[in-house]
């Protein structure tokens, strides 16, 4: 690890963060052309930094170049765009971005879960909620952000030192490329053994975290329904003077 | 507010424990849905095929009857268009040439885009002399085209004549405006 | 010729070119067939004046969805409006390209496998479709809100909850097979049924055939689960605003869809290319006119399901929003769990394809419900008298 390498990945957390800064929604402005721009110029330095680490195949490094810039855009569009249906939109946008990059690194199961679980069902609702709370127009609050400054600086400072600790452990390479050690060929990645190895590994080494993780997602449906119940005091329900069946039956026709 | 005794319940049957399934009923449905797939369709082909329709009521295009010496049965009393609930007939009246009845109809359209077909016309007619004709086929280029006027009200009753002849051929005329002429029958004979 | 289809990659493009063409003209004929059975089944004839038994019918539909007038009403979300029936007609046609049409093939007859006749085999092909199919809701979440209707924002509403339900009895219906078979690949899958005393799923599991039959009809939005498109109560569904190619786009969509929930079907449980007995059929049969039989037997299963596709459509009266939910958590779900219980401890016993075993807990299954149903009698219905006191509001009666 030299010191021009990582000036550069700081340099690119600056940037980052600088035009996260710029792009953040303030009132009276809808968009920001140096933000965009000095985003695009952190994106590319991000990807060129990448390029150092990572080697593959040249269609998984396209896959890979492709798919980073889409995740990485649409997540600051998350923070950034000041309609929250886009937001959560892009929110979807970048979990199907992250997909490909999971399914690079041979974990096929993983990627298809985060698909049909996070993209197909939860941010379904979530994107659902947030249209049926927008029906009439966008309150005061979606138009600036709130601390912003604040906030990005705790968030990239975060990443920042995240990525520094990672770049100054004695082999970067293995590190970021360990999940998955490099295809040789263009090989399809057809391999069901990701899934089969999930599978086992859960039943296996993780099986208390696993069972109590469903332990857990079981008591909170329980909860769901008993605070879904609606509560009626008993003196206060009246019983039908007729039972069913029978309300209406004296009355003519029209 | 739905007021209780506005509710009308309909019991839904017991089911038992197979109709609970829902599938012995779903195979029965199918099973009728199936059976009628290959049964003759009832279908008309309209333009190839027509109907039988029944002459004497159905309300199709009018008509304007000629009496036995050719002339436009129409004695301008403009009963019909005073009846008309959409306004659709137009009479301009003129001083008969003929002796047998005062007033003859210069003028007679009637707007077969505004008419409802409702038959009050041929009700009121006291001559007979408006009649609907089961022709349903009717179309036309433009709106002016759809306004018939008395020639083309004619010609539709020298088309249909032998299909629907006219109800009461021999009322024909008036010798004066509210008297008629001795032994005809009147208007509701038939 | 024959050197570039040898190459996998080759001949899943020239495949994709195909297919894309073939499905296009299925999903066309699908549109004059329903029209046609529906006719059939009402005592009617149906299309017949464009063409010998109206047979250029599509074509005809085809050049009137190009050439309407297309509509983008003023208060819509336009980007959203756009793209919404990309992403449910996209999303449609991607499905196909894990599904096995024709097994290995040895184009040249050389003894040695080239390729397999499916686009992409992906060890996870099922879970792909399953992914692929739980993406479609935002076809009609997204093209029901940037409508600006509310006809059409309840109709997605109803869509997104039927479907986020009925994908869990569908999933745990797959893990059936899933458990039984131990493979996640779709060709693995068909060939699971193939050979000396294996049989095809639908003989071993019954009734999780049926349970994902159902949710698939629900997946589809076919009748008797089409709530998201019903007219009498929302007008046009999700799709109101929508008119020319962008509402062709979502009836393509809708049959696109139909059609890979049918191969997916027939590839779970009725052997995908195989016929028993039948030469030409197995997996040692690979020259290139096997291919061409295996990929015709498929079509021929695939149409035989959107056949039953049109004739549930116009037998059975579409399902009350309530009826819809308690078919699939009370229904469905139970039974599904009770089956995926079954088949694992099956799995665990090494009777995983033993006819007798996994026959006899479906038939107990079955009588069991059958108690169950016997012992309740009470009415179903969704009145509000029929609900536990706890949950009637107040307002209904006072």
């Amino acid at each position: 690890m030299n010191t021009h390498w990582s000036s550069l990945v700081y340099t690119t957390f600056v940037m980052g963060a600088l035009a996260v800064y710029l792009l953040m929604p303030r009132a009276g402005r809808s968009t920001n052309i140096a933000g965009t721009l000095i985003g695009m110029v952190a994106l590319a330095l991000a990807m060129f930094l990448c390029a150092d680490m990572f080697v593959g195949t040249s269609s998984g490094n396209a896959l890979f170049y492709a798919s980073a810039v889409i995740a990485l855009a649409s997540a600051v569009k998350v923070i950034t765009d000041e309609k929250p249906v886009y937001s959560a939109l892009y929110f979807v946008l970048t979990v199907l971005a992250i997909t490909p990059l999971l399914i690079l690194q041979h974990a096929e199961f993983l990627a298809i879960a985060l698909v049909i679980i996070y993209a197909g069902a939860i941010l379904v609702t979530y994107v659902f909620v947030i249209m049926l709370a927008q029906q009439g127009g966008r309150p005061a609050c979606d138009h600036r952000a709130r601390q912003p400054l604040l906030a990005v600086v705790g968030g990239f400072l975060t990443m920042a030192v995240i990525a520094g600790q990672m770049a100054t452990l004695p082999d970067e390479q293995a590190v970021i490329v360990a999940a998955a050690p490099a295809p040789t060929s263009d090989a399809p990645l057809a391999e069901p053994d990701n899934t089969m190895q999930v599978g086992s590994v859960m039943l296996t080494q993780y099986v208390v975290a696993f069972e109590l993780a469903g332990v857990l997602l079981l008591v909170a449906m329980i909860g769901a329904i008993a605070m879904s119940q609606k509560r009626i005091p008993s003196e206060k329900l009246v019983e039908p003077t007729k039972p069913p069946g029978q309300i209406g039956r004296e009355v003519g026709p029209y | 507010m739905i007021r209780d005794e506005d509710i009308i319940v309909v019991d839904t049957p017991v089911l038992n424990a197979a109709e609970r399934l829902y599938i012995p009923q779903i195979v029965a449905g199918m099973q009728v849905t199936l059976r009628h797939m290959f049964k003759k369709s009832i279908t008309v082909q309209y333009p190839e095929q027509k109907r039988t329709l029944r002459l004497e009521n159905y309300r199709g295009v009018h008509r304007l009857n000629r009496d036995e010496e050719g002339r436009v049965a129409c004695v301008a009393c403009f009963m019909c268009e005073t009846a008309c609930p959409a306004h659709c007939i137009h009479i301009v009246a003129e001083e008969s040439p003929w002796d047998d009845r005062e007033k003859y109809p210069l003028q007679f359209d009637i707007d077969e885009l505004r008419c409802i077909y409702c038959g009050m016309c041929e009700e009121a007619c006291p001559v007979d002399a408006i009649e609907l004709t089961p022709e349903y086929n009717l179309v036309g280029r433009s709106r002016q085209e759809m306004v018939f006027d008395k020639e083309k009200l004619l010609k539709v009753y020298d088309q249909t004549k032998t299909e629907k002849p006219r109800k009461n051929p021999r009322i024909t005329g008036y010798a004066g405006t509210g008297n008629r002429t001795e032994g005809q029958p009147t208007g509701d004979s038939h | 010729m024959l050197d570039i289809l040898k190459d996998q990659f080759w001949f899943s493009a020239i495949l994709t070119v195909v297919l894309i063409g073939a499905i296009m003209g299925v999903v066309a004929y699908c549109i004059y067939f329903e029209r046609k059975i529906s006719a059939w089944i009402q005592d009617r004839v149906g299309p017949n004046r464009v063409g010998p038994f109206g047979l250029f019918q599509p074509l005809a539909d085809g050049a009137k969805f190009l050439f309407k007038e297309d509509i983008i009403p003023a208060n819509v979300d336009k980007p959203l409006f756009l793209i919404a029936p990309v992403i449910a007609f996209g999303l449609a046609m991607i499905g196909f390209a894990v599904l096995p049409w024709g097994g290995n093939v040895d184009l040249d007859a050389d003894g040695i496998i080239d390729v397999t006749a499916q686009v992409a085999d992906p060890g996870i092909g099922l879970l792909y479709l399953l992914g692929v199919g739980s993406l479609g809701i935002y076809g009609v979440v997204l093209g029901g809100w940037a409508n600006n209707n509310k006809y059409a924002f309840f109709s997605a509403m109803r869509s997104t909850a039927q479907m986020l339900s009925y994908e869990i009895p569908m999933g745990i219906a797959i893990f059936v097979v899933v458990i039984t078979v131990g493979t996640l690949r779709l060709e693995d899958i068909v060939l699971s049924q193939i050979g000396e005393g294996n049989v095809w799923n639908i003989v071993l599991h019954p009734f999780a055939f049926i349970i994902l039959l159902i949710t698939i009809f629900a997946e589809t939005n076919r009748t008797p689960f089409d709530l998201a498109e019903a007219e009498q109560e929302l007008v046009g569904g999700y799709h109101t605003e929508y008119s020319a190619l962008k509402f062709g786009m979502f009836f393509l969509g809708e049959y696109a869809h139909m059609i890979t929930g049918s191969g997916f079907i027939t590839i779970l449980f009725l052997g995908g290319w195989h016929l028993p007995g039948v030469p030409g059929l197995q997996p040692g049969d690979v020259s290139i006119w096997a291919m061409l039989f295996k990929m015709t037997v498929m079509g021929a299963k695939i149409v035989g399901f959107l056949f039953l596709f049109m004739w549930v459509r116009w037998t059975i009266p579409r399902f009350r929003f309530d009826q819809l939910m308690r078919l699939s958590w009370k229904g469905l779900l139970p039974i599904s769990m009770i089956l995926a219980g079954y088949a694992t401890t099956l799995v665990y016993l090494g009777k995983a394809t033993n006819i007798p075993w996994a026959l006899g807990g479906n038939v107990a299954l079955l009588v069991i419900v059958l108690i169950y149903n016997g012992l309740r009698s009470g009415e179903i219905t969704g009145r509000q008298a029929n609900l536990p006191a706890i949950a009637r509001p107040v307002e209904a009666h006072s």
